[in-house]
């Protein structure tokens, strides 16, 4: 053939291929279900697991997923796609992200008929879980999960610095000044670093743990519009300063730096989410590691145990111009549906399912390490609702811009809140967008 | 003039040149219509009214321009931008002809050295950043390792602005060079050959032939240089998304975070007329300066 032959014909498969493919749904063969994820690493080949799972299991509906960049990238590029009728039938979201995401018309609430035809109920749901995935009444997502901040340590240095108890585990540490101790110790037994955790520019991390330390403290961060985390914020973040400025933590390192420093090695102790955890499980099983590891939640250093945490779920973008049909409907919260129901799988992430029947089985109370901090999920905190909170929202830009700078000492703890509530000034007086 | 009867009378012949001159026009007209009057004539419209990405809640009149006016984080992002610019027009000239001249020099390695200086600008910006990024990592980029320091360059106050203007640098200023090589190779030999004959030679040559005669070309690198240093956005969003703490978040940025991360269309609009209102200006005053120094010297 001709190169001009070649190219008509793949233009005319081009042009046919959408052709049949609505041919093939009217037929009623199969429905296409197009996911997006936000999900990385572990998470991202755990849902692809799921999703040939589900796929192979029936052969009405096919999910085909799509992964994008974490954070901002994703939520932007979900917005402006629902919003003029490109996005996906299902995606994966926060649920700190619903009051952004539902008062901003991106989500599609799901009916109760839709939800009971798929099988699932609401008492089948954790109720803070449940009480997240709504906005005003309505429900907009179906949770997946909740991951919460948790402490990690190495036991070979935390028993070098006489942290352990004689069962090799973790003493309980209560209170910040014991917390500070046992980094010292580390510190001082052993020569490693006693913390680790991101704090270079653009770090999350310092967010999530400034909200619990201040949820611990009965302190909002954030109340009616107005900062109200006063001098409590500032404490706590030169508190968390102060870790790295006598040398316990070493500041500046991204993410990678970090966890690559707990799993080298040489930190006592990570503070991080529990997501890492199958990384742990894998270097453990596969004999790299090096040390045995414990996690605990993270502990109580002032009133309370609060403990900052996010869920995944699964929710419908509402492509105003292309409004879904009851079929693919059904076809998307089946899906919800068998994802809930295998979130065992989906637990190896190191996450807490939200669906009950799956929580509280007995394989997934004895499914480690995830046993060893399964009641932080009793003290967690989610961002506070408003529009612009939630997992990587403009607000947590903005704090993820500030307070690491705190850590590195380029901005003392004053100056970082001080540029923040600046920053964010003209922000929480605006009126939520409607997208 | 004598009648020409084998062409169409002048009337015809003029509304003929026209149609074909303005067939010629037309694809750019539409072009430079349908994606830069309209759109620009949009942003003007959308700066004028409360949006979110994409809906329009409301006419504002000039309330976006009023609030821009006082919005201390506009003007760091402004002042950001001409930071980067001064540490990026000078150098990026100077080098620019520094590197034309020696191409124009070693006349054996002239086309290696031309591709290795011109190399850079062929990359995309992600390849660009990428490398600066491995070459500026605190433990384990070779800058770092060069200068025996642990420093983080990308994350530190004073040294952030730097890199990323050493890295446009490195990565930019192939193409003044070749604009210069062009000009070098327009003076005529024999105005060199002549001021030999008289006795000139090295640095006189230059002086008093190639500098007069790379005066236009000078100019306009000057003003492009100007023009894409103010348009910076790529290098600092990838390399430094802005920080620390938004001492590199630059106008276009600024502009970028206002509209996607905070969904505020309209304000975004605002800041993106305000500031071609200044590149334009600037533009002219640059212009303006050429024109008026060569004049003074005719």
């Amino acid at each position: 053939m001709t190169f001009i032959g070649k190219s008509l014909a793949a233009l005319l498969v081009a042009l046919c291929v959408p052709a049949l493919a609505q041919a093939r749904q009217q037929e009623g063969e199969q429905i296409e279900v197009r996911l997006w994820t936000l999900l990385s690493g572990g998470d991202g080949a755990r849902m692809a697991a799921l999703i040939q799972q589900f796929n192979a299991s029936q052969r009405e509906v096919r999910v085909v997923s799509t992964t994008l960049k974490w954070g901002e990238p994703f939520y932007t590029k979900l917005i402006t796609a629902s919003v003029v009728g490109a996005g996906p039938d299902l995606a994966t979201v926060h649920l700190s992200r619903i009051p952004n995401l539902a008062s901003g018309g991106v989500l599609r609430p799901i009916a109760a008929p839709e939800l009971a035809a798929s099988g699932l109920a609401g008492r089948d749901f954790f109720p803070r879980q449940w009480q997240k995935a709504q906005y005003e009444g309505d429900l907009y997502a179906v949770p997946l999960d909740l991951h919460p901040l948790v402490l990690y340590y190495n036991k070979t240095l935390a028993g070098e610095a006489g942290l352990l108890d004689g069962a090799g585990k973790l003493k309980p540490i209560e209170g910040v000044d014991a917390l500070t101790a046992a980094f010292r110790a580390v510190r001082e037994q052993t020569g490693k670093a006693g913390m680790t955790m991101e704090s270079s520019q653009s770090s999350y991390a310092i967010w999530r743990l400034w909200l619990s330390m201040l949820a611990q403290r009965n302190v909002a961060v954030i109340d009616q519009g107005r900062f109200t985390y006063g001098r409590a914020g500032e404490e706590c973040l030169a508190q968390v300063g102060a870790w790295f400025d006598r040398g316990y933590a070493v500041p500046g390192l991204d993410y990678a730096a970090s966890t690559a420093q707990f799993m080298g090695g040489q930190a006592g102790f990570m503070i991080n989410g529990a997501w890492e955890v199958p990384e742990m499980v894998r270097a453990s099983t596969a004999g790299t590691l090096g040390f045995d590891y414990g996690i605990v939640p993270l502990p109580r250093m002032y009133d309370n145990a609060s403990a900052w945490a996010d869920s995944h779920a699964l929710a419908i973008p509402v492509n105003q111009r292309t409004p879904m049909s009851p079929a693919k409907a059904r076809a998307v919260l089946g899906f919800a549906a068998f994802v809930s129901r295998n979130s065992l799988r989906w637990a190896e992430g190191g996450h807490i399912p939200a669906y009950r029947p799956v929580a509280e089985s007995a394989q997934a109370r004895a499914l480690m390490p995830n046993a060893m901090y399964a009641q932080a999920a009793q003290n967690v905190v989610y961002d506070p609702d408003g529009w612009y909170l939630g997992a990587a929202g403009p607000l947590q830009a903005m704090a993820s811009k500030f307070l690491p700078a705190a850590l590195s000492r380029q901005l003392t703890p004053a100056e970082a809140l001080g540029m923040f509530e600046k920053e964010a000034g003209r922000l929480i007086k605006k009126r939520p967008p409607i997208y | 003039m004598k009648p020409n009867f084998h062409s169409p009378p002048a009337g015809a012949r003029a509304r003929r040149e026209n149609l074909a001159a303005a067939m010629l026009l037309a694809p750019f007209a539409l072009v430079f219509l349908l994606f830069f009057l309209v759109p620009a004539l949009q942003t003007l419209y959308l700066s004028l009214t409360e949006s979110s990405l994409t809906r329009t809640s409301g006419f504002v009149g000039l309330a976006n321009y009023a609030t821009l006016v006082q919005d201390p984080g506009f003007w760091a992002s402004l002042g950001n931008t001409f930071y980067f610019a001064l540490l990026t027009v000078i150098p990026l000239t100077a080098l620019g002809l520094v590197m034309a001249l020696l191409v124009e020099h070693f006349t054996r390695a002239r086309s290696w050295l031309q591709g290795a200086f011109f190399l850079p600008f062929v990359l995309p910006i992600s390849v660009m950043t990428l490398i600066a990024d491995w070459m500026l990592q605190p433990s384990s980029g070779i800058v770092n390792h060069l200068l025996g320091t642990q420093r983080a360059w990308l994350a530190d106050l004073h040294w952030a602005m730097p890199m990323v203007a050493i890295g446009t640098i490195w990565w930019t200023v192939g193409f003044n060079m070749l604009m210069f090589i062009a000009g070098l190779r327009n003076i005529p030999v024999d105005l060199y050959e002549a001021a030999a004959l008289d006795g000139a030679r090295g640095f006189t040559l230059f002086r008093h032939i190639t500098w007069p005669a790379l005066r236009p070309v000078v100019g306009t690198a000057v003003l492009l240089s100007l023009i894409a240093s103010l348009k910076i956005f790529g290098q600092t969003y990838i390399l430094t998304t802005g920080g620390p703490f938004n001492t590199t978040r630059v106008t276009l940025h600024y502009m970028y975070e206002t509209a996607f991360t905070q969904s505020d269309a309209g304000y975004a609009a605002a800041i993106a007329m305000a500031f071609v209102a200044i590149v334009i200006a600037l533009s002219l005053l640059q212009g303006g300066l050429v024109r008026w120094s060569a004049r003074k010297r005719a």
